[in-house]
Order: structure tokens, then sequence, then C-alpha cells
């Protein structure tokens, strides 16, 4: 036995124990893997000495090879799902917003209204040309500037919106005059 | 005929990077530099993943999705830490996801798998390995059955991939006195199975 095989073998209780610093591990790992007689002293000592080696897993090229093909493959795959999962988002994304659009439009107070051509199902119900709000309209200044007393006038072509949807939150009237009869 | 000639020039050049440069490149999409990484780190990690699933075909498989695992996660890379501690990290977690489905399957079909296995390892892959390494391995294979997976994944980064207890407890997740927990009771339990299994291998070891 040379000296430095005593030596190393006075380090197995400090190696087993987690003890040995990183220089002297490497150097009793490599002194086992080149000496049996210590090896055979430290296996008799702990049987989990027999691994204290690495064991390289050799490949053959075409093994790596192989791997790599798998891997190109699988990132193909990866890439392909990275794409749908991004069109998919921006098609959630275009519908999200047109959906938000609507939404807005629908809850501001009056708005989907403002934006209707008179007649459709969604606006009140017109008031008779005649009636008081008409009259009211008229001499609260709703006629259009510029023009004379008999033009402000609405003819019985007149319709007259009587717009209130903000009453309750006194909020101002609107009264809408759609009067196809006036030449602007 | 020219783009294959230059991709061989750009692979010749990436093959002189170290791991980190190539991983920050792979970073930034380059597929080039990432398949050279694979290249260069796949024998490391079938070895591992060797070791902890035993068998070298499942070892590929596990190789093959550590990459692509690597591949959907690298822009989580950071160059400050070690390349090598986050791939053993993914390949160990990987390697033990493996092991638990695989027991549970051959709790269900039987111990018959696992000799059909022997038998294919023996043929494919033990061309090019030593004698000794060989016996070595198979002795590994056949007394490591009892660990747990965390203790063999423990031990398996400690004596065969010589990692230090500070990286063995960031790879495997847990403190670095539950590693040594994990150490002490796989040679126990190695031991025990040595000598259950193999009395004589440790008799001609200790006449040697």
């Amino acid at each position: 036995m040379s000296p430095i095989c005593a030596i190393l073998r006075e380090s197995f209780d400090d190696y087993l124990g987690d003890a040995l610093p990183a220089p002297q591990r490497k150097m009793l790992r490599e002194h086992l893997a080149a000496c049996a007689e210590c090896l055979g002293a430290a296996a008799a000592k702990d049987a989990s000495f027999l691994f204290a080696r690495p064991m390289p897993e050799e490949l053959a090229p075409d093994e790596t090879a192989r791997i790599l093909v798998g891997v190109r493959t699988g990132v193909g795959h990866i890439e392909t799902e990275r794409r749908i999962e991004a069109a998919t988002r921006r098609r959630f994304a275009g519908v999200a917003a047109a959906a938000a659009v609507a939404l807005l439009v629908l809850t501001i107070p009056g708005g989907s209204n403002a934006r209707r051509e008179p007649g459709t199902a969604a606006l009140p119900a017109p008031v008779p040309s005649s009636g008081t709000s008409e009259q009211a309209a008229i001499s609260s200044g709703l006629a259009p500037a510029g023009l004379p007393a008999e033009a402000a006038a609405p003819s019985s072509s007149a319709t007259v919106y009587d717009l209130n949807p903000g009453a309750a939150r006194g909020e101002p009237r609107v009264v809408w005059i759609v009067d196809r009869g006036l030449d602007i | 005929m020219e783009l294959v000639y230059s991709e061989r020039l750009e692979r010749k050049g990436l093959a002189e990077l170290p791991d980190r440069e190539l991983a920050i490149q792979a970073r930034g999409g380059d597929m080039l530099s990432f398949e050279t990484l694979v290249s260069r780190k796949t024998p490391a990690m079938v070895s591992l993943a060797r070791r902890i699933v035993g068998n070298v075909e499942d070892a590929r498989d596990v190789a093959q999705m550590v990459f692509l695992r690597v591949w959907k996660e690298i822009h989580r890379y950071d160059e400050q830490y070690s390349l090598n501690t986050w791939l053993y990290r993914i390949a160990t977690n990987l390697a033990i996801d493996f092991l638990r489905s695989a027991r549970s399957r051959e709790r269900a079909h039987g111990a018959t798998l696992h000799l059909v296995r022997e038998r294919e390892e023996s043929t494919a892959a033990g061309a090019t390995r030593s004698a000794e390494d060989r016996e070595l391995a198979r002795l590994f294979e056949a007394v490591s059955g009892r660990l747990s997976e965390k203790q063999k994944a423990a031990f398996v980064l400690r004596e065969l991939e010589d990692c230090d207890t500070k990286d063995i407890a960031q790879i495997l997740g847990c403190g670095e006195s539950t590693v040594r927990n994990h150490l002490f009771n796989a040679r126990r339990i190695l031991r025990k199975e040595m000598a259950r299994l193999y009395p004589e291998f440790l008799r001609g070891r200790t006449r040697v």
C-alpha cells in the first residue's frame, strides 16, 4: 500500500459524512477509479463506494442524431401550437373588442337611439304634431336659428320626438323635431 | 448546396462557443445554437436519466423531453446561474416523474417488462462501455430498486455525477439537510441490498 493510499483511506468517513472539501473529494474518487485495492477497502466499509465514480453513457453518434431529430420534430410541434394559440388569442381579442364597443354604445344613455334613424323600433312613439309638446318645443326656442317664425313653426309633415331619458336624474329634456317639409 | 455549406460553417463556429453563449443565442430564437447545445448535452442527459429510470430506452425519451422543456422555457434562462444546474434540475424532475409512472405501470404489468428491458439493454447500449462500468451500472440498477425516487436522484447526482450538496438541493428543490438525509438513507439501503443480493461480489472485492 502506497502512502497516498494510506492517506486517502483515512478520509473514507469524511467522504461518507459529506465533510470532505471538493478537491479532496475529487482526488479520492479519481483514486478509487484507478486503485482496485482501495476500492475494495472502501466497499468493505460501505458498499455504496462502488458507485462513487462517473459512469458516462457513451452514445453512438447515430443515437445522438436520432434524439436530435426527435427534438427537432417536437420543437416544430411546439412552434405550431404557439402559432395556433397566438392566432386564437388575436381572434378572441378582436371579438372581445367588438363586444366591448357594442356594450359601450348600449350603456350610454340614449346612445343607441341617438344613432338610429327616426322610425326604427327602438325610438319612442312619435307624438302627434298638433300636440302640446310641439308648441312647448317651439316656445322654448328649439326652432332652427335664423328662420322666420312661420318657418320655425312645424308643418304638418313634422314629427316631434320628445325624449326624456334622464328626467329622473335631473338631466335636460331633449326634443327632436324631424320636418321633412323644411328646405334648409 | 450553398445553404448546407454555410450552415455547416456556422455549426463549426457554434461548436466552439461555451454552453452559456449557446443558451443565450437559443433564448433569442436561434435554432442552430439550440441544436448545438442539444448535441453537446445529450450524452450527459441520457446518462443521468438512465441512472434514475434504469434503462437506456426510457432515458432517451426523458432526454428528448428535457430538451423540449428547455426550448419551451428558454426565455426564462438566466445566464447568471449555471446552465448545467438548470438542465440537471429539469432532467432529474422529468426522470423522477417518469420513474413514478413507470413504477406504477410495472406494478400493474408485473416484472416481465424489466427483464425484457434488461436483455435489450445488454445488446443495445453495452457495446461501447467498458466491462467494469457495465457491470457496476447493472449492479446499481439491480440494487437501487428499493430507493425512493428522491433518494435515487440524490445518490445519482452525488456519486455518479459528482454534484455538491448545494447544487443537489437546488436541483431537487429542497434543503441541504434533506439532501444529506436522502444520501444517508440511500447508502444504508444500498449497503443492505448489496449484502442481500450480491454478498459474493462484496467478498470478492474485499479480498482484492
